[in-house]
């Protein structure tokens, strides 16, 4: 009976008539102490059905993806700063002193085949599963999908959240262009800018006063072991717990907070997210084909006492530089003491804004005095206020965005600098509460509505 | 325990078999109406991996261009992947199955059967408290001595940020190593310039300008640091720590590219735009007798962005 329908569905799955699979399940039973029971009933695992829970996917797959190009980039980078003196075929850099770290970027970009394309992939991957991670987390928030049992999960995937981030900035930082190595200079200033510990802290990190000369070798095993090691384990605890409570669903018919509807693993969604990873792969490579990311060789090898206009880090870092630069240079002096203004937007602002959106399901639980289980989703409009405060954080951080490249944006559109960073530093009050609460009043009617007509 | 407990997926076959009840158990009728959808999508998906696969082989030997390379690449994944994404959704119309959540918290007594048995099993290492309380105590030693394994990881700033390579009578050299003399911007503009023989000192640049016209406000207790309409600033910006390496010569002022602070050159350096809260520290100059710019002494406070004990 049991093998049967296992047979089944793998039949269905790879359209096999016959005793393989049969013959594969035995092995299989036999190899996990009778555990067929549990592959059987795995196989047949349930996922609802809905575009919204692709976002989740679209994020592991650039993991995945960023481990298969990141192994082959591995191959050719030289995590050290010896000084080399150019000699590939990019002839504007040809006799130039650098890294050989820059210096092996520049060969696996130009030199090595298909080197360009799997380098524009993986950066690529890394800015599309930051995003993922986000909007993933938005949808998360806006439909309640962090409630109990899922309080917990929504502290791992925010957690991945973060470090996704910083491995990124790791990334950017070791090709050892002027870009990546700016980049470095202004991490190191604000780690010295934390109170009493942070001149000793960036000295520690960073093993001497900055510039120093092994900092790139210290940040490759971070970037290609460390935080690799630690996403892919705060992704199993993600899915191993996604899988055990199963995913939440939208209502429904037939479905509510005991029951879950929808597709089987095997055949039905195995086959789609099989394809979901390789339309993610394909997008990628597109990506990687079509439009250029990060052309390392035009900025040239990083000294420090070069600096470039349009210098911009990630997408994903944009908020902070852009908090940086419109907070003003208020410098505290404080007997023999000193308060870098720096340390406010770039230490205590991230703090501000993570650790409430850290604890957000159990704030959310006190606040509407809710610990009740909940496996089915709510719509933003069913929670007007909930509404209201995502859309006005996700305003507050898009004025930061704009404000992380105010000079492109300056120049490109003609403004006068200063009045738009003074612009900017009014939105950054006044744009989040009015968001918020044109949202509130959108989706407090659109609920009302929905009470009245039922539509 | 298996881990399939309250997992008991239900179809037709369980529904009808008399498995335990399942509320709202059963098999839903398909999403998708109508008869089997047509194959040839998948089909066209497959065929576009199959091409594309080969134009990347060949894209490859021929050493072709990163567009051509990567774009047969993403047809042959794209085909592949929309072929079975298509064929997914074609079969989860196919069968819709519905099962319970798994549901701890309408049976307590589980609940409470597994808080017994831990505080049973956590009972037999407290029994012995003062001994557990020691085990804390120990672990927790252990693990604080290992902090100072982090002091291997670089040296203590020390006084390193507060000195850089200038000294009494060190000569400024441009990057190249070229002694500056007072002939040197003759024309106006600015140099960058280091220690002499520290020309890799990233602490010790500075820019040097010419105000010959009387222009500059000298500074209180300044006033003999700018020989000659000469004057020095630390290149390090006082915001975050870039070159500030634009020289605007109408509006004599230095701009960082980075996040656009702004240094008044005429007025000590300070910052009159951007997030930058500190003015530039200048660097005391003297003219030898041979006609070298020289440095009086080192900075007086230190160069680049403020950290805790700068004051």
């Amino acid at each position: 009976m049991s093998d049967r329908r296992l047979t089944k569905s793998l039949r269905t799955a790879f359209g096999v008539r016959r005793s393989p699979l049969r013959r594969g399940a035995g092995y299989v039973d036999e190899n996990l102490g009778g555990g067929s029971r549990l592959l059987r009933d795995e196989l047949r695992h349930i996922f609802p059905d809905s575009w919204a829970f692709f976002l989740g996917e679209i994020a592991l797959y650039c993991f995945i993806l960023l481990v298969v190009t990141g192994v082959f980039l591995a191959l050719f980078f030289r995590a050290s700063q010896a000084e080399v003196v150019y000699q590939g075929s990019y002839q504007p850099l040809v006799g130039v002193p650098m890294s050989d770290a820059y210096s092996s970027v520049l060969d696996l970009s130009l030199d090595v085949r298909a080197g360009l394309l799997v380098r524009q992939v993986h950066h690529w991957a890394a800015l599309v599963f930051v995003g993922a991670l986000m909007i993933h987390l938005l949808r998360m928030f806006f439909t309640g999908a962090y409630r109990r049992p899922r309080r917990l999960n929504w502290l791992f995937g925010f957690t991945l959240l973060f470090v996704v981030g910083f491995n990124g900035l790791m990334g950017y930082s070791l090709p050892d262009d002027l870009l990546s190595g700016t980049g470095l200079r202004v991490a190191y200033s604000i780690t010295e800018s934390i109170p009493f510990v942070g001149p000793t802290m960036a000295s520690l990190l960073f093993g001497g006063e900055f510039p120093t000369t092994g900092i790139i070798a210290r940040i490759y095993p971070v970037h290609v072991f460390l935080l690799p090691a630690a996403i892919a384990g705060l992704l199993g605890l993600h899915l191993g717990m996604l899988w055990l409570q199963r995913h939440t669903q939208f209502p429904g018919p037939g479905r509510d907070d005991r029951t879950v509807v929808g597709s089987p693993m095997v055949p039905a969604y195995a086959l789609r997210t099989t394809g979901y990873l390789l339309l993610v792969a394909g997008v990628l490579t597109a990506f990687g084909a079509l439009l250029q990311i990060n052309p390392v060789w035009l900025y040239g090898p990083y000294t420090a006492w070069d600096s470039t206009t349009a210098a911009q880090p990630d997408w994903y870092m944009g908020w902070l530089e852009g908090a940086v630069r419109l907070f003003p240079g208020w410098d505290i002096q404080l007997g023999s003491f000193v308060l870098p203004a720096v340390f406010w937007p770039a230490v205590v602002l991230p703090g501000l804004i993570f650790t409430p959106l850290l604890l957000w399901p159990w704030l959310d639980g006190m606040a509407l005095r809710d610990h009740g289980f909940h496996n089915v989703l709510t719509f933003p409009s069913e929670r007007p206020w909930r509404a209201a405060l995502g859309a006005g954080f996700v305003t507050l951080l898009s004025v930061l965005l704009v404000a992380g490249g105010d000079d492109v944006f300056a120049s490109a559109f003609g403004l006068s600098l200063p009045v738009l960073i003074r612009t900017l530093q009014v939105l950054v009050f006044v744009a989040p509460p009015l968001v918020a609460l044109f949202s509130y009043l959108v989706a407090r009617r659109r609920s009302q509505r929905w009470l009245a007509t039922g539509r | 325990m298996e881990v399939a407990d309250g997992n008991a997926v239900t179809d037709r076959e369980l529904g009808t078999s008399g498995g335990p009840p399942v509320p709202d158990g059963g098999r839903r009728p398909p999403v998708r109406s109508g008869g089997t959808p047509p194959g040839w999508p998948a089909a066209v998906g497959l065929l576009a991996t199959v091409v594309g696969s080969v134009g990347f082989v060949l894209a490859f030997v021929t050493s072709a261009s990163n567009a051509w390379l990567g774009g047969s690449l993403a047809a042959a994944l794209l085909g592949l992947g929309m072929a079975l994404a298509y064929w997914g959704r074609d079969l989860a119309g196919d069968e819709v199955i519905s099962g319970p959540y798994p549901a701890p918290h309408d049976d307590p007594p589980r609940a409470a059967a597994l808080g017994g048995d831990l505080e049973q099993s956590v009972g037999v290492i407290t029994r012995r408290g003062a001994l557990a309380k020691f085990l804390v105590f120990a672990v927790g030693v252990f693990a604080l001595s290992q902090v100072v394994i982090l002091g291997a990881l670089g040296p203590w700033p020390g006084r390193s940020l507060f000195v850089t390579a200038w000294r009494p009578g060190r000569r400024l050299v441009t990057i190249d190593g070229e002694p500056v003399t007072r002939d040197v911007l003759a024309g106006g503009g600015s140099l960058v310039a280091f220690p002499e023989g520290h020309t890799d000192a990233a602490n010790s640049q500075i820019a040097l300008f010419h105000f010959s016209g009387g222009e500059l406000k000298l500074q209180p207790g300044r006033e003999t640091w700018s020989p000659e309409g000469f004057v020095a600033y630390s290149r390090i910006c006082t915001h975050v720590g870039c070159a500030v390496s634009q020289y605007l010569d109408e509006a004599k002022v230095l701009a960082c590219p980075c996040h656009q602070s702004t240094f008044d050159l005429l007025d000590g350096a300070k910052p009159v735009a951007g997030p930058a809260g500190r003015p530039l520290p200048q660097l005391p100059l003297a003219i030898d007798k041979d006609g070298y710019l020289v440095a009086q002494r080192d900075f007086t406070e230190p160069v680049g962005p403020g950290f805790w004990d700068a004051g």
